[in-house]
Formats: C-alpha cells, sequence, structure tokens
C-alpha cells in the first residue's frame, strides 16, 4: 500500500507522463513506459481513462453504458477525490498488495486451492486464534483473488489489525484442479488443445456449481487456518462479488441451515456457527500445505496432523455482497453472450489488456486494473516462450509463471466464441482469457436464482453493496424496506465496484465491521435485567 | 387567488412551480418550522400518514380516502422523497399545504429527508431533471433541517363512533370507499401481563407519539427529544439518527439494526417507554407493510405505511391512522407549535404517576379508538412513467 500512496503523490507530483518510473518495489518492469503508447491511447479510446471520481461529465451511472440517461453532473457530491489519472498501464504485482500466497492442496489431491493472504493481526496470547478479523474475498466470474487487491490495500489502512484472505475460485487464477470429473487426471504439456475435441471434453467436467464453490470457499478456510498454524479462525467477514457474492450468500446461509441455534428470531446473529456442512472429505493423513512467502525463499511446508477433526466453528460477523441481484442478474443472463462475443478474443500484452479494461470502463480505476487484470490472463504458450514473450508482465506474473510449469489443463486458455478481436487460436494474440465464460453458462442460473431470499435469511450482518438502485429486485426492495440488510449505493461506480473505487468500499466494509464487531458491541441492558437488579424501570 | 393558492392547484396537476417560487416557499416554510418544537403537539382527530416517496398519483389517492386539506387534520411521519418518480411535486406539495395551512398540517422528518440519502435514492437526480440544476434541492434540504422529529397527538377518543356501545371494539379496518371490513377487540381482554409486570402497557388513555423510525437507547423521556438541537443534516449516529432509523423488533432490549443505522428495540422497551411517558401508543413508519400497517406488542406501536404498491412493483396496500376527537372536550387546546403547552401527561390520565412501578391498572383497559383506512394504489394508466430502464450491464 506504501507502494500505492507513493504512486499516487508521485503522479500528483509529475504528471502522468512520469508514472513510467512509479512502482517503486522490486519486480522487472521490464517494459519501461513508453510515449508511443500512450499517444496511441489516447488517439484510440478519444477519452481519458480516469479514476472515476474524475469523470463528472459523462453519465456516471452504473447502467450508462446501457444507454440510459441519467443527467449527473455532481453526482458524485460527496466523493472525496481520490487519486490521480495515473497513465502507466504496466502492471502491478500481487506483492504489492499481498502478504503472501498459499497454494492448498485439497486433502484429497483433487484439487489445489490458491489464494492471497494478508495475515491479520496475531494473537494477543499463544493457543488463541489471531486478534484481527479476517476479510475473505470472493471474486466473481471470470475474475480472479487479485480483483481485490486494492481494496484489501485500503481496507487495511482503516484497519491495521484487519486480515485479508483473497482466493481463486476453481477454474480461475491459480488455483488447479488436479482431476477433474470422471477421475479423468489431466496432466496435458504441451497439449495446447489444438483440437475442438479436446475441448469438449474439457468442458463437460468443471463444476462450478454454487455449492461445489460454497464447499471449496469452507475448504480454503480450513486449509488456511492449518497452514497458518492458527488455533481456530479468526472472526470472519465475508465479501463477495457478482458470482462470488452468490457463493458467500450460500455459505452463510448453508452455516446458518446447518447451525444448531434457534433461527432467525435474532437477526444480529449468535456469535458462533459451527458449519456442519463442511464439503472437504474428512482429511486424510498429512497433505502437504506450501506457503509461498513473499519475502526470499521462505518456502515453508507443513504436515497437518493426520485427520483433523470437524472443521472448526466459523465466527462469522457478516457477509457484504458487491453488485448482484437475483432479479436484474437473471435479466441480464440473456445479453451475456452478447457482451462476451463483444469482449476481445486475446491481446498482444498484458499491457493491451490493462488498457482495454480501462478504456471500456471494465474496470474504471487505472491502478486497480494494473492489478487485476494480468490474473485474468494466460499465455498460449505455456512454459519457455511465456517467459520470453511476457517478460513485461513478469512481475505481475511471477506467481503465474511459478505454477506455469504444471498449469494447462483447465485453464488452458481457450477460444472465446465469437470472439471479435481474436481470430483463431493459431494467430490470434497470444494472451488469452483464463476462463471461458461462455463454457459456465449451464451454472448461470444456479448461481442466482433464489439468492435474494438466501441473503435475506442468512445470519450474521448483511451488506449489500451496489452500483445502482434500479438493480434491486422486489424482493430486494421490499426487503430494504423492512430494514432487514443494509444498502450502500455508489452511482458513480459500474459492475466492479471495488476496483472503481476501493476507498469508498473499503470505508464502508470497515464501517460494516465494526458495527458487527461483537466483542466492542456494548448494548443498554434489557428491561429484565435492570428488574433482576431490583431497580425500578 | 392567492400565490401560494395557485402552486397548489399548479402542484395537485402534478406540475412543477418556477424555481422561484420554490426558492419562496421554501423561505416561507423555514421560517414556520423554525417556531415548531422538536416535538410538535396535535390534536385529534387526525390522519396519522407514513412514508409516501414520491408516488404523488397515490397522495392523491390517499387524500381522496383521507379527505381534503384543510378538512382533514393530517400528520404526515416523513419520507415524503426519493424512489418514486414524482418527488418534487409530492413534497412541495406538502410544503405547499403546511404553509397555506399550518395548523391542519403536520411533517416530520424522515431519514430520507436527508441530504445524503436524497443523493442516492433519486430525489436528487428528480430535481437536476426537471429544473437543470440543484438549487431546487438545495432549498429543499434546506427545509428538511427544519422539520420537526416528532408529534404527540392529544385528546385521542377511546371508543369508535361507529360502535358507540361496544366497548370492547379498538381498531376498525376501512376499505378506501368508506366501508368497514373488519373490526377487532382490544388487546387488553385476552392479554396478561407479561414478565409479571416488566411489560405493562402504557397509559391507555396518554397520548400518542409519532415519530418515523422509533426509540433511540439514549432517550428515555420525550421531553429529550425535545433537547435535540435539530436543525442539522440527519447524523450517522446518537438520538436522532436512532428516531429516524431504528425498527421494533421481536427481541427483548435493544438490538443492532441490520440497517447500518439505529437500533432494534423489543416489547419491553416500547412498553417500558410508553408507560414512563404517558403514552397510549407509538405511532411510526419507515418499515415496508404488505398490509399497509401493523400493530406490534400489544398494540403500544404500530407501524403505518402509506405508499401503496411501493416503488410500482411490491404488490403491497397502503393506509393510514385515524384517531377521533375525544367526546369529552378536550379538543379545546390550542395547538401548539413549541414547547408551550406540551404534553403534560396526557391530560385525560394525567393522574397516573410519571415512572411510576406499580400503577394499578383499570379492569378494563384500552388504547385509543384507532380506524385504519386501507387504500390501493392509483390506477396506472394516469401517470406517465418513464421507460423501464434497460438491463443493468452485468458481468457474471
Amino acid at each position: 500500500m506504501s507502494h500505492l500512496q507513493k504512486n499516487l503523490a508521485k503522479a500528483k507530483i509529475s504528471s502522468a507522463r512520469h508514472a513510467s518510473m512509479a512502482p517503486p518495489p522490486p519486480p522487472p518492469l521490464l517494459a519501461a513506459f513508453n510515449e508511443v503508447d500512450e499517444d496511441h491511447y489516447g488517439a484510440s479510446s478519444g477519452s481519458i481513462p480516469n479514476t472515476p471520481q474524475d469523470d463528472d461529465s459523462s453519465s456516471a451511472s452504473s447502467v450508462s453504458s446501457t444507454g440510459t440517461v441519467i443527467p449527473s453532473p455532481g453526482r458524485a457530491l460527496f466523493a472525496r477525490p481520490q487519486g490521480f489519472p495515473n497513465r502507466s498501464l504496466d502492471p502491478i504485482p500481487w506483492t504489492t498488495y499481498f502478504e503472501r500466497e498459499l497454494f492448498l492442496p485439497s486433502p484429497d489431491g483433487s484439487i489445489t486451492y490458491h489464494a492471497y493472504l494478508t495475515s491479520p493481526a496475531p494473537a494477543a496470547a499463544p493457543g488463541k486464534p489471531p486478534a484481527g478479523p479476517l476479510f475473505v474475498m470472493h471474486h466473481g466470474a471470470g475474475s480472479s483473488g487479485l480483483s481485490f487487491a486494492v481494496l484489501g490495500a485500503e481496507v487495511r489502512k482503516r484497519l491495521p489489525a484487519a486480515g485479508i484472505l483473497s482466493l481463486d475460485a476453481r477454474g480461475h487464477g491459480l488455483t488447479r484442479v488436479e482431476k477433474v470429473g470422471k477421475g479423468r487426471t489431466r496432466e496435458g504439456h504441451g497439449q495446447d488443445g489444438d483440437d475442438d475435441d479436446d475441448d469438449e471434453k474439457r468442458e463437460e467436467v468443471l463444476d462450478l456449481s454454487l455449492p461445489t464453490l460454497a464447499a471449496d470457499l469452507r475448504a480454503v478456510l480450513t486449509l488456511t487456518q492449518e497452514a497458518m498454524r492458527w488455533p481456530a479462525l479468526p472472526p470472519v467477514l465475508l465479501v463477495g462479488h457478482s458470482l462470488g457474492g452468490a457463493v458467500v450468500t450460500e455459505f452463510a446461509s448453508s452455516l446458518a441451515r446447518s447451525s444448531p441455534f434457534a433461527p432467525s428470531t435474532r437477526p444480529t446473529g449468535l456469535p458462533m456457527f459451527s458449519g456442519t456442512r463442511p464439503c472437504p472429505p474428512p482429511p486424510p493423513p498429512a497433505p502437504t500445505i506450501t506457503t509461498t512467502t513473499t519475502s526470499p525463499a521462505t518456502t515453508t511446508t507443513t504436515t497437518t496432523p493426520a485427520s483433523a477433526g470437524p472443521p472448526s466453528p466459523i465466527d462469522l460477523l457478516g457477509y457484504a455482497v458487491l453488485d448482484v441481484v437475483e432479479g436484474s442478474a437473471l435479466e441480464a443472463l440473456q445479453s451475456m453472450h452478447a457482451y462476451l462475443a463483444s469482449r476481445p478474443g486475446g491481446f498482444d500484452s498484458l499491457r493491451d489488456a490493462v488498457e482495454w479494461h480501462v478504456r471500456s470502463r471494465t474496470v474504471r480505476n487505472a491502478i486497480s486494473a494494473r492489478a487485476s487484470v494480468p490474473g485474468l490472463l494466460v499465455h498460449r504458450d505455456e512454459g519457455a516462450e511465456r517467459e520470453e514473450e511476457g517478460a513485461a508482465a513478469a512481475a505481475a506474473a511471477a506467481a503465474a509463471t511459478a505454477a506455469a510449469e504444471e498449469e494447462e489443463s483447465i485453464h488452458e486458455p481457450v477460444r472465446v466464441r465469437g470472439g471479435s478481436g481474436g481470430g483463431g487460436r493459431r494467430n490470434g494474440k497470444p494472451w488469452r482469457w483464463r476462463t471461458d465464460l461462455a463454457k459456465t453458462q449451464p451454472f448461470w442460473e444456479g448461481w442466482f436464482s433464489g439468492l435474494s431470499k438466501k441473503f435475506l435469511t442468512g445470519r450474521g450482518g448483511k451488506l449489500l453493496l451496489l452500483a445502482g438502485t434500479d438493480r434491486l429486485d422486489t424482493e430486494l426492495t421490499i426487503g430494504q424496506m423492512q430494514g432487514k440488510y443494509a444498502l450502500q449505493v455508489f452511482p458513480e461506480a459500474g459492475h466492479f465496484i471495488h476496483e472503481d473505487l476501493p476507498e469508498k468500499t473499503a470505508t464502508v466494509l470497515v464501517d460494516f465491521y465494526r458495527r458487527n464487531d461483537r466483542s466492542a458491541l456494548v448494548l443498554p441492558p434489557k428491561v429484565s435485567e435492570l428488574l433482576a437488579q431490583g431497580k425500578k424501570v | 387567488m392567492s400565490d401560494i393558492d395557485r402552486a397548489i392547484e399548479q402542484l395537485r396537476a402534478c406540475r412543477p412551480i418556477p424555481e422561484h417560487e420554490v426558492r419562496e416557499l421554501c423561505h416561507k416554510a423555514r421560517e414556520l418550522l423554525v417556531e415548531e418544537g422538536n416535538v410538535v403537539t396535535v390534536n385529534a382527530p387526525v390522519m396519522i400518514c407514513g412514508d409516501i416517496h414520491g408516488q404523488f398519483h397515490d397522495l392523491m389517492e390517499l387524500f381522496r380516502v383521507g379527505g381534503d386539506v384543510p378538512d382533514t387534520n393530517y400528520l404526515f411521519m416523513g419520507d415524503f422523497v426519493d424512489r418514486g418518480f414524482y418527488s418534487l411535486e409530492t413534497f412541495l406539495l406538502l410544503l405547499c399545504l403546511k404553509v397555506r395551512y399550518p395548523d391542519r398540517m403536520t411533517l416530520i422528518r424522515g431519514n430520507h429527508e436527508s441530504r445524503q440519502i436524497t443523493t442516492v435514492y433519486g430525489f436528487y437526480d428528480e430535481c437536476l431533471r426537471k429544473y437543470g440544476s440543484a438549487n431546487v434541492w438545495r432549498y429543499c434540504c434546506d427545509v428538511f433541517d427544519y422539520l420537526a422529529l416528532g408529534a404527540i397527538v392529544l385528546g385521542a377518543s377511546n371508543t369508535l363512533p361507529s360502535a358507540p356501545n361496544r366497548d370492547d371494539v379498538e381498531v376498525e379496518v376501512h376499505s378506501s370507499d368508506g366501508r368497514i371490513i373488519s373490526r377487532f377487540l382490544g388487546p387488553s381482554e385476552s392479554q396478561g401481563r407479561i414478565n409479571g409486570g416488566a411489560g405493562s402497557l402504557g397509559d391507555p388513555a396518554g397520548a400518542i407519539l409519532c415519530v418515523h423510525g422509533g426509540l433511540s437507547p439514549l432517550i428515555d423521556k420525550v421531553d429529550k427529544i425535545r433537547l435535540i438541537d435539530r436543525k442539522q443534516e440527519v447524523p450517522h449516529e446518537g438520538a436522532m439518527c436512532d428516531l429516524l432509523w431504528s425498527d421494533p423488533d421481536e427481541i427483548d432490549g435493544w438490538g443492532l439494526s441490520p440497517r447500518g443505522a439505529g437500533f432494534l428495540f423489543g416489547a419491553d422497551i416500547v412498553k417500558q417507554f410508553n408507560r414512563k411517558n404517558n403514552l397510549s401508543l407509538i405511532a411510526r413508519a419507515h418499515q415496508l407493510v404488505m398490509e399497509g400497517f401493523k400493530e406490534m406488542f400489544d398494540a403500544s406501536i404500530v407501524t403505518v405505511w402509506s405508499a401503496p404498491n411501493y416503488c410500482y412493483r411490491c404488490g403491497n396496500v397502503a393506509a393510514m391512522l385515524e384517531l377521533q376527537e375525544d367526546a369529552g372536550g378536550l379538543g379545546v387546546l390550542a395547538r401548539s407549535n413549541g414547547d408551550v403547552n406540551r404534553s403534560d401527561g396526557g391530560l385525560a390520565g394525567g393522574s397516573a404517576s410519571w415512572g411510576q412501578s406499580d400503577v394499578s391498572l383499570p379492569t378494563k383497559k384500552k388504547g385509543p379508538g384507532r380506524i385504519y383506512h386501507v387504500f390501493q394504489a392509483a390506477p396506472q394508466d394516469s401517470r406517465g412513467m418513464p421507460a423501464k430502464k434497460p438491463v443493468a450491464d452485468y458481468f457474471l
């Protein structure tokens, strides 16, 4: 985060042109900033990619891109100026934002989860769980754990005790499914999937259904606890964006369902939930957990005790859902293929990809795009070639490279159907989407159906953060007006609220945490207690 | 015809008045409102209404069912703006009526009467769309700061005129054409005292407190509301925030409101508060109720919701609460806008001592007679609704 601050400060002092020298920390940002690119940038886009606050001229509404006209000068009335347009498009490595990355093989070896972690404040006494709360982030479909990089840093600025755990869902980022479907093990070095048959076979097998993803989330929590050797999990606050919002909601409501405590008369929730719906099969002896920290060469390997007991209870303070609502999500599904087809099929470089995201206003904050976009793409050629070509991105893709040798199978880049920019794979651009969203279609409805109801009935604090009030469906409109959850709307943000407005989102999340932090909450006494003390009421 | 009458005519036709007139109106309204205390005293008979949320045509329906101003004395419990498409016309009309008939119209503040909330939920955008500048929004927000925080209704009758010989009937529900849909007995007959007296009811003949949201842990006496410096934007916490944000809930004591502001409060809190303050009932709005109104905790608190088919799609009916004048002739009290003549314990029941724990309950205790007028949304065709919004541009 100091990096971010420096960067911003620098941008303020000099104009954006000098930003090339920006990111101070380590990595080999070989591709120095290049003015040609910038010119090209301005010319081709015709608009300057700014952080949203700088843009008060065009309709800043979340739905602006679909043509609603909402007059908006001064829309961001209370927005604080945040940063300066930073024109550098070089990827920013994850090490800037997270303390370490974790590769967490599941006990049965079917999947290796990947997650980024910044630890919460350590325990007050040995044998206790960490003192700080743990913000657990789940990204949306087609995104990756790095989507929360900037947000996580902003949360830590406001709440230094907080920990951030941002995972890659299966089929995304660096989480790797070792065995898919009917026990098929995919280990195809150099297969590169040149024939369609191969693609088709793969597309049958990756299970992205909601219960599976929620189970993955549970597993990552358990495995992280083991890897970090926490005696118990710290209080958890779930944050999910888009599909991730559906996942955390499913997870929270599965905790509520399985909880033995009396149901929802107490919306404030009870202190402990013990999830008995944990999905990972009982851990067989000694799975290996590899922790790669950012400090040089501290790769630790821990061995977990043989078949640990039941998964530890989760102290869930609340869950926050970012910009997803059942009604409007299901509506939007119809146009999803058209949207996917309009995306470029590939990019020449990671810088191009960052540029596209910023220019298309998919991600409206260049800094966040530089941190998150590299995680969305994978180079056509694994291994050696990637290392050469991807030099520019080496820093950002360091993690990816580390895993590249083993990496293949599911994440192998796939053709985006009807991708306009791409053309065929052979003559196409080298950087391709890591996740083929079109292939996830069988799961789309299942992700969002019943979401509103689950959201309202789960226990713990509930926060819904939207980019526009018109996204509420009827059920949540009623729920909101009955005061069942907290709603925050940032009309000036796009779908990636947390990337577009990391500072404001972080402020809201930290307030949300403070409000739901039971250790600090002191309510006035109940009347019956006063009576018991012999007081007159 | 005076300017104000002309403005009222124009607004009744759902046409906004020019900016300079808005400025003048808001100025006059502020002069009027600044004289009011934080808790306004209102005498029965009165028609108590909940959230309107810019649903102008439904407000017209409300006036049709409840009677026109000034023939009917109205009390609106806030949330005039946001969400509906005619927040501007709705609020300005209510404000015009307030200026024209100050003694027949009482407006108190809701949580949506705030700068921060209106920028997000529609009123700000609407002003911008209709005037091309935010000036009108600013004038209105300045008025918001002067709105009272609550009201005390005095002199409400304990009997219902339609059932003069039926002492036990306490609640009537009327349809929009005036027919009686149903009658309820008061809760007092069957209800036992809870917790050995912990939650005794308030004074059955006491006053009625009207507030947008609910109670605050910082407020144990109505008089403490009077001490708040209200002329400000709604704060994020504290007594003023709680009054506008809190909700009653089936819990013991106080709880955290899931809304992110205010508190939840249980039956014990309400009953204790009512007894301490010689109140018979708390009327509040703030929460959507599909049936239009909802009595809770042995009828010690009621939620009134007056926006039918909220957001043009929630499918709920609306209601307003009519309290009738007590035949005992207590209605002769002059209306007070200030702190003079404030609640002295609800007059009729004034003999019950304040806050004493051992009030001997009358054998037949009744709250005020309550008539709920239930009404539906105005017919759809008369309104020029903006075109349906396009589908959100979603990722997955």
